[in-house]
């Protein structure tokens, strides 16, 4: 199978958000991630925007039809995304301080340190440090 | 920053089903995953799972919480997965072959010479997650992160 690009995994997940400039701000702080890229809509939408954690990509988008929904919509989520990170405590320190929401506070299981969070329009995530 | 463990991408998402047995083998036969892992629970169901496409990873999980439902139990779906193939012609005819339900037909979109150029189609798996299936058919300037940057362009 041939290689993908520099700076693009095989998988790319793209999150729904009803406000999409808003969760990029709060990807950034909470979270560490850094801006790449925005397409920017006319009417304050964002049609695609590209978030990087040390050189990896999520992408994200402001609701629309055939795209996903926000899980402030919905009774659950369908995803949760994992990411590993070097140091999970000052992480979720940092997250914390931001105002995500803790879900689950740090544990130590199958050689992992994780802890889980959620955003603010209530997509779930998992940050773990792989115990040495 | 430190390596990722062995055989783990940075970020990967796990997708929750209703019946993750019959999802697996759906996501195996249908977009051709490859099941590297699968811990099941003493009464036969998934504790957990891993499935890799190349070096992009999967995990499949059950529904077993309010919080964490397949898009079909939710009534929507939070998020897309773009998977980049070599051959999205073929991935295509093999997963409607295969029962995959089209929800955006073949199509190559060219943002311009900055940027670059796919090939690409979006299907619904069984239970309703939303994937779109890559080919990268030309690359940008190299010189694209620089551009990419420009927020302006747009806007």
């Amino acid at each position: 199978m041939s290689s993908t690009r520099t700076g693009i995994q095989r998988i790319v997940p793209s999150l729904a958000y009803a406000d999409a400039p808003a969760a990029i701000t709060f990807l950034c702080k909470a979270f560490g991630f850094t801006e790449t890229f925005r397409y920017p809509m006319p009417d304050g939408r964002v049609g695609h925007a590209e978030l990087s954690y040390e050189g990896n990509m999520i992408a994200l988008a402001s609701v629309f039809e055939g795209f996903g929904e926000t899980p402030l919509k919905l009774p659950a989520t369908s995803c949760t995304l994992w990411c590993y990170v070097d140091d999970v405590d000052a992480h979720r320190d940092r997250a914390l301080e931001a105002g995500a929401t803790i879900t689950s506070d740090m544990v130590e299981d199958h050689g992992l340190r994780f802890y889980r969070a959620s955003d603010p329009e209530g997509h779930r995530w998992v940050f773990a440090k792989e115990l040495a | 920053m430190k390596p990722t463990p062995d055989g783990w991408p940075r970020i990967s998402s796990c997708l929750f089903y209703e019946d993750p047995k019959r999802a697996i083998a759906w996501l195996c036969k249908v977009f051709g995953f490859e099941l590297r892992l699968l811990v099941e629970t003493g009464a036969g169901g998934v504790a957990h799972s891993e499935l890799v496409y190349g070096d992009g990873l999967i995990m499949v999980g059950t529904n077993d919480s309010e919080h964490w439902k397949s898009p079909r139990a939710a009534g929507g779906c939070t998020q897309s997965l773009m998977l980049i193939v070599d051959d999205v012609e073929a991935h295509l005819a093999h997963a409607k072959a295969n029962g995959a339900e089209i929800y955006r037909e073949l199509a190559t979109s060219d943002y311009g010479d900055e940027y670059w150029s796919d090939r690409t189609y979006g299907a619904l798996d069984c239970e309703g997650h939303r994937w779109w299936f890559t080919q990268r058919m030309k690359t940008g300037n190299p010189e694209w992160s620089k551009v990419r940057n420009k927020h302006d362009r747009h806007g």
